[in-house]
């Protein structure tokens, strides 16, 4: 083999290597500046830690108590909260109101993670929203070892910053059903389009991850099938099923018909070339 | 090496050169792949094991698709290149073309690596419609125009080879030859070499493959221009395993081309061309275009003659290519003067691996036990079987054989033997934990498992010593392997 042919094959070589090795590496590099929100898909349908509450009132309960009635919406705040707290929960008030079910249909529990939060300061926020002795929506303290629980089940962290005395901390609503981690929103904003997919979840109801076609918008269905009676008809996309054996059998009839100027005829077994 | 036992020598010294050339740059391009593709492997089972607790899902999947594609197109491409490099003693495949596919190859697997590890595109190596079309954030838009474009320069190139090799294989035999049909008509025919029928056959599967991806490929684009119009998922995920199953076939045809035509050098006998081999591998081009049904046991709006045919397809694939391929590697070997080298232990074990994995997919294949192994881990471990302890034993065993070939350095047999108890034990003990998973309907694709099937995890982390070990055997191969590659490079100068 020639010298240039093989340093063209260490080139090659040594391109692909780079080429794989570089890119994973550019591509992991960016991952922490993601990290702080929370993935949905690493918690679903995990247990969700059965916890005492105190409510604005000051009556104990059980988050099982409220989720064996209905579903949950959970969210995490502090009432010293300077950043997202407030717009999180006007955000999730606003469309709870569009959504609707609030009460029959779900319970949302606003739960303080800061140990330095009383319920008074938890019935000042809810005053403060408006929301007070409003139906479905619970306010509540819980203790630190009880909210390091949900934390850890759940995503959500905090951390405390000294210099300003707030805490960082995502915004989350966590669908609760039965107990199990059903689904997050993460965002200071909840869209009711997005909360309403949440509520339809915690109903029980299937919702598709992508909108269904219209009908008539497609043009070649591979079946028709009646749930009426059970029968199933082909329809005109079922011909492109078969399109790729019946172009590959004629397209290997052409080339082996072509092929045949290069033959032998009547040589033996056609297995001769002529090919110098 | 290529004789010219079947050519006229005229002009042949510089063909038989240039595919030299040609295979050796497949072949370390194939070994070069395989450790980093099984590097990725590992880092899913890595994250399977709760061993990256704060990695994020979404990098499991981006990994997930570009191993699978990875795997499968390296191991397909890597088929061809040797076939090519076999069916060059017969026939005269155009080197350009191969040239051509190198470089589409090349470029499709840029484009993967951008739209994987730079976009996050994590379908899975199916890309399943319409999931690559609903991100859900996850990938950027450009990331799925990135894969649907890779796929096409990918589908484009070895399009273009399949229909070469099959036009050089038309240049000297008829169809019927081609398919050694005079064989099943009278039982004898033109002294024509067992392997051709099988390259015929998968280059013709192969083709109505890519023209199920070109389909694909524009509806894909049809919806996603704009133009209102939507997709039948039903239609789409026929064509899609269509696609996909007849590119992993193929890819394991391609593997036991190679059996039939390097396994007789070592056992030193021939490897005659028969009636039964001529029946099997016929009834497999038909039977290939129907066993993909077995993926959609699953979709109750699929009717129900297709889900029939479907398992009726998988059971009789497999008597005819794997039965008759593995009872006639077993005659061929028996009482055989047989050269135990790495190449024909490697292609021998292939050949078992093929069986082993072939069982695992006909009971999957069932649709009553498909109703409870369906997307657990017992179809990785199928696949897996197939792949890792089939189709790639027998390519490393032909890559191991064209470098001694090539090198014409004497082998160390000890090193030999253990590359080989490495792969054998790695491998397998890698796969139990796959087949112990899906037995206890551990469901394959979770980057994290819930806490009902824990029991994933155990086998996530028990496999990693496998895995340490499959690594460990394949650095000794391919060091064994590479020097030799490296002494041919020098001795060519």
């Amino acid at each position: 083999m020639a010298r240039s042919s093989r340093l063209n094959v260490m080139r090659l070589g040594a391109l692909w290597a780079t080429l794989l090795i570089g890119s994973s590496l550019w591509a992991f590099a960016g991952e922490e500046s993601v990290k702080s929100l929370p993935n949905e898909g690493r918690y679903l349908y995990r247990p969700v830690p059965d916890i005492p509450l105190r409510d604005v009132e000051g009556r104990p309960l059980w988050l099982s108590s409220l989720w064996k009635e209905r579903p949950v919406l959970l969210t995490l705040i502090f009432t010293r909260c300077s950043g997202i707290c407030s717009p999180l929960l006007r955000s999730l008030k606003s469309a709870v109101e569009v959504v609707g079910g609030l009460g029959s249909d779900y319970h949302i529990v606003v739960l303080s993670f800061d140990p330095r939060d009383t319920l008074s300061d938890m019935r000042e926020l809810a005053d403060h929203l408006e929301l007070s002795g409003k139906r479905g929506w619970i306010f509540a303290v819980a203790a630190p070892e009880d909210i390091a629980r949900v934390v850890k089940a759940t995503g959500f962290w905090f951390v405390r910053e000294e210099s300003s005395q707030q805490y960082d901390h995502p915004a989350m609503v966590i669908g609760i059903r039965e107990g199990r981690l059903l689904r997050f929103l993460v965002g200071g904003t909840v869209a009711p389009v997005r909360l309403n997919e949440v509520v339809r979840e915690l109903r029980g109801e299937f919702v598709p991850a992508y909108p269904l076609p219209r009908p008539g918008k497609v043009i070649f269905r591979c079946a028709q099938y009646d749930p009426e009676s059970g029968r199933w008809r082909p329809d005109w996309g079922f011909l492109l099923l078969l399109l790729p054996g019946v172009l590959t059998l004629f397209g290997t009839v052409w080339i082996f018909h072509r092929g045949r100027f290069f033959r032998d005829e009547g040589g033996p077994g056609e297995g001769n070339t002529r090919v110098s | 090496m290529i004789t010219d036992r079947a050519l006229p020598a005229s002009g042949w010294e510089v063909d038989r050169q240039r595919w030299e050339r040609l295979t050796a740059l497949w072949m370390i391009v194939m070994l070069a792949l395989f450790p980093i593709l099984l590097g990725l492997g590992a880092f899913m089972r890595i994250v399977q094991s709760h061993l990256l607790p704060t990695l994020l899902p979404e990098w499991f999947y981006a990994v997930m698709t570009l191993h699978g594609l990875g795997m499968v197109g390296t191991w397909f491409v890597g088929g061809m290149a040797a076939v090519s490099y076999i069916v060059a003693r017969y026939v005269r495949p155009r080197p350009v073309i191969s040239h051509i596919a190198f470089w589409a190859t090349l470029l499709g697997v840029v484009l993967l690596l951008v739209t994987t590890l730079l976009g996050k595109f994590g379908v899975g190596w199916y890309f399943l419609y319409p999931l690559p079309f609903y991100p859900a954030g996850v990938w950027p838009t450009w990331a799925t125009w990135t894969f649907l474009l890779a796929l096409a320069v990918l589908g484009v190139g070895w399009t273009i080879w399949a229909v070469d090799l099959l036009y050089a294989i038309a240049q000297r035999y008829s169809l019927r030859v081609a398919l050694g049909w005079p064989y099943i008509r009278s039982g004898t025919g033109p002294e024509i070499p067992p392997a051709l029928p099988i390259v015929t056959v998968s280059l013709i599967s192969a083709l109505s493959g890519f023209l199920a991806a070109v389909i694909i490929l524009v509806l894909s684009v049809l919806e996603w221009a704009g133009t209102g119009f939507s997709n039948d998922a039903l239609l789409m995920k026929n064509l899609i395993f269509f696609f996909g199953h007849v590119l992993v076939n193929i890819t394991m045809y391609l593997g036991v081309v190679l059996v039939y035509e390097l396994l007789p050098h070592y056992a030193q006998r021939p490897w005659k061309m028969s009636r039964l081999v001529a029946i099997a591998w016929n009834t497999v081009l038909f039977l290939v275009l129907f066993a993909y049904a077995h993926h959609l046991y699953m979709d109750f709006v699929q009717p129900q003659w297709l889900q029939v045919l479907g398992q009726v397809s998988s059971y009789f694939i497999s008597v005819p290519a794997a039965v008759v391929t593995i009872f006639s590697t077993l005659v061929l070997v028996f009482g055989a003067p047989m050269q135990w080298t790495l190449s024909s232990l490697l292609l021998y074990l292939g050949v078992m691996g093929w069986a082993i994995g072939g069982v695992a997919a006909v009971i999957d294949s069932t649709i009553a036990v498909n109703v409870r192994f369906h997307n657990t881990l017992w179809v990785p471990a199928h696949f897996h079987t197939y792949y890792l302890m089939g189709v790639v034993l027998m390519l490393l065993g032909f890559a191991a054989h064209f470098g001694r070939e090539a090198s014409k350095q004497p082998e160390n047999g000890r090193l030999a033997k253990v590359i080989v108890t490495l792969l054998v034990i790695g491998g397998y003990g890698f796969l139990m934990m796959f087949y112990l998973g899906g037995a206890q309907s551990v469901p394959r694709r979770y980057a994290v498992y819930p806490d009902e099937v824990q029991q994933g995890v155990t086998y996530a982390q028990v496999s990693l010593a496998f895995i340490a070990l499959l690594t460990t055997g394949v650095l000794l191969y391919l060091w064994e392997t590479g020097r030799r590659y490296w002494h041919a490079l020098r001795a060519s100068t």
